[in-house]
């Protein structure tokens, strides 16, 4: 692992050699951290190896009795299945309209109230109240403001003289709207970071524009926006991973319909795991989704090491 | 920031409108959720919404006492304290460590355990089911607390690592020279320091089991049922009961509302610290 050169084992040795706590090369801190991280070892591997486990059987939690090897049938399945391509599709949809709008949202809300403004603190904390939200709560609350008849949003919309639209049964809007009501809730992450990012920038750049004469637009676009690559990359990959989970505000206001408009990835191994008990297709798929966010991360964090070299 | 020294009328002025427009869009569904809360059903289910009426309190009573959701709201409060008290101890075994010593592998063992959270839960959601119905765990309390205590793990040892980095080291060495062993000194000199980021941490730990849901789906049925399984009740697909729902959401959203609000600096520098310098 480590290549560093072993030529200083004198120093290492004993306690002479060492003063204070620091440079410790002892093997106490080791054993004290070993009981958490063995945990944490065990509650990630375990399940993973067990799910290739499952992911190779016949194993259907209605039918025990025709539990069998089934080799990668499971796998084959599922690549030739449309439904499998539908719940793709259907994530990168939603992750794609979330997680964009955030960014321009939250970006927009952060340079705007980095100003220093008299009570701009009032806005830049009530601005982060529904992060404290469950995502249950979020999913039921936009769904009884969306409803038909009664809901809140409808009335707005025959108030502007449109017609009422079910939009939660309406397999074109179904998924753009549950990309709102994430927009609604994330957006004040992407915020609260941007604005963090914001208010780290060193001071020089904006002199030497301002004494240029330069435009607040072009001071955004050409200083402030080059700056601020790599944490907006490093908020994008944050909400990109959380967004590419989406469940909870599925199984709340639409459970993957109507039709499957929404059965994201995370639906679809829940629904044939646990309402269709298939739990050999489910575990196969878990670990068709493990793969493919395996690799969006490793293209992320490949792009933010290179930005990172090019700035530092 | 753009405009440094005195911003001009019009940023001003923009700086209000935007904040303004902000804060109603953010704010008023949890505005609407609490005020339809205390409507009546016949109030609740107008086309024209109804913004003068007498409130009532028989939702909350309703859900609280006859649907028995006062026993999901006991179940979370059991496994999430739990759960957070044990993560705290697991968190603080490894960030004491990569905080004081200049270990061998530690930057290794820091970014091994933050890329713990790539892995989507609904991944190890299966075998998850399928192992602790083996151990006849489910619907019992230690699945989820197992699970939660795994889940917060990550982002607590990095919090943590955060606040034992900031107490100074000379106030550890003056215990060593007193005569303190490494152990004695650290419970009595670091420990009491790093107390507010416990509680923060703590806090931010206890907040997300609360709103947890995938977990709790899968691994609970009637007896263990959390707060957030308590409200799919009442999400079916001809659910009429939204004043009740309404009430269930505000009951479950208003404490951590109520307990953000004391420790909003603690948990923006959680969950902006493991971002920006992540």
């Amino acid at each position: 692992m480590s290549t560093e050169p072993q030529a200083l084992p004198i120093n290492r040795v004993g306690p002479v050699a060492q003063p204070g706590p620091v440079r410790g090369r002892r093997i106490g801190p080791y054993l004290v951290m070993l009981p958490a991280l063995l945990f944490l070892l065990a509650i990630s591997i375990a399940p993973l190896l067990y799910s290739l486990v499952v992911s190779l059987l016949r194993y259907n939690l209605m039918n025990p009795d025709r539990m069998g090897f089934a080799g990668l049938r499971n796998f084959q399945l599922i690549l030739s299945s449309p439904d499998f391509w539908n719940s793709l599709l259907v994530t990168v949809e939603f992750v794609v309209i979330a997680v964009g709008l955030e960014l321009v949202l939250g970006l927009g809300l952060a340079l705007v109230l980095s100003r220093d403004v008299p009570g701009v603190g009032v806005f830049r904390s009530f601005i982060l109240v529904p992060l404290a939200l469950a995502p249950v709560v979020v999913g039921l609350l936009w769904r009884f403001m969306l409803n038909t008849e009664s809901g809140i949003l409808n009335w707005v919309i025959s108030v502007l003289g449109f017609s009422r639209t079910d939009f939660l049964s309406n397999t074109t809007l179904a998924l753009p709207i549950i990309a709102l009501v994430d927009v609604w809730q994330w957006t004040p992450f992407m915020f609260l970071i941007l604005l963090a990012a914001i208010q780290a920038l060193p001071h020089e750049p904006f002199e030497a524009a301002a004494i240029d004469g330069a435009s607040t637009r072009e001071t955004i676009l050409h200083i402030a926006l080059p700056m601020l690559r790599y944490p907006i990359l490093v908020a994008v990959l944050l909400r990109t991973i959380d967004a590419f989970r989406v469940y909870d505000l599925i199984f709340m206001m639409t459970r993957g319909g109507p039709v499957n408009a929404t059965d994201t990835l995370s639906w679809s191994v829940y629904n044939n795991g646990f309402r269709n008990f298939n739990m050999g297709y489910a575990a196969a798929l878990s670990w068709i989704i493990l793969i493919i966010v395996t690799a969006v991360v490793t293209v992320f964090i490949r792009l933010l090491a290179g930005r990172a070299g090019e700035t530092a | 920031m753009f405009a440094l020294g005195r911003p001009s009328r019009t940023a001003v002025v923009t700086t209000y409108a935007v904040g303004v427009v902000a804060l109603l869009l953010f704010l008023f569904p949890i505005f609407w959720m609490v005020l339809t809360s205390v409507k009546t059903t016949a109030q609740a289910f107008t086309s024209d919404p109804v913004l003068v009426f007498q409130p009532t309190l028989d939702n909350y009573r309703e859900v609280l006492f006859e649907r028995g959701f006062s026993k999901y709201i006991g179940n979370s409060l059991v496994i999430g304290v739990i759960a957070t008290l044990l993560t705290l101890v697991l968190a603080v075994t490894v960030a004491y460590p990569l905080a004081r010593y200049d270990l061998r592998g530690g930057r290794q063992i820091t970014s091994w355990i933050l890329s713990l959270r790539i892995i989507p839960p609904i991944v190890s959601v299966v075998p998850l089911y399928i192992i602790f119905s083996n151990l006849n765990l489910v619907d019992q309390y230690p699945a989820l607390i197992i699970m939660y205590t795994f889940m917060n793990l990550p982002l607590a040892v990095w919090m943590l690592r955060g606040f034992f980095a900031d107490i100074p080291r000379e106030l550890e060495e003056a215990a060593l020279v007193d005569g303190s062993s490494p152990v004695g000194g650290f419970f009595r000199i670091v420990l009491p320091l790093v107390v507010p980021g416990l509680v923060a941490t703590g806090m931010l730990s206890l907040i997300f089991c609360w709103n947890e849901f995938l977990f709790a789906n899968v691994l609970t049925a009637a007896r263990a049922k959390t707060a957030p399984v308590g409200l799919t009740e009442y999400a079916t697909p001809t659910g009429v009961l939204w004043t009740q729902i309404m009430a269930a959401g505000t009951v479950v959203v208003l404490p951590v509302m109520v307990v953000g609000v004391f420790i909003q600096g603690f948990l923006v520098r959680g969950l902006a610290a493991g971002a920006v310098k992540g």
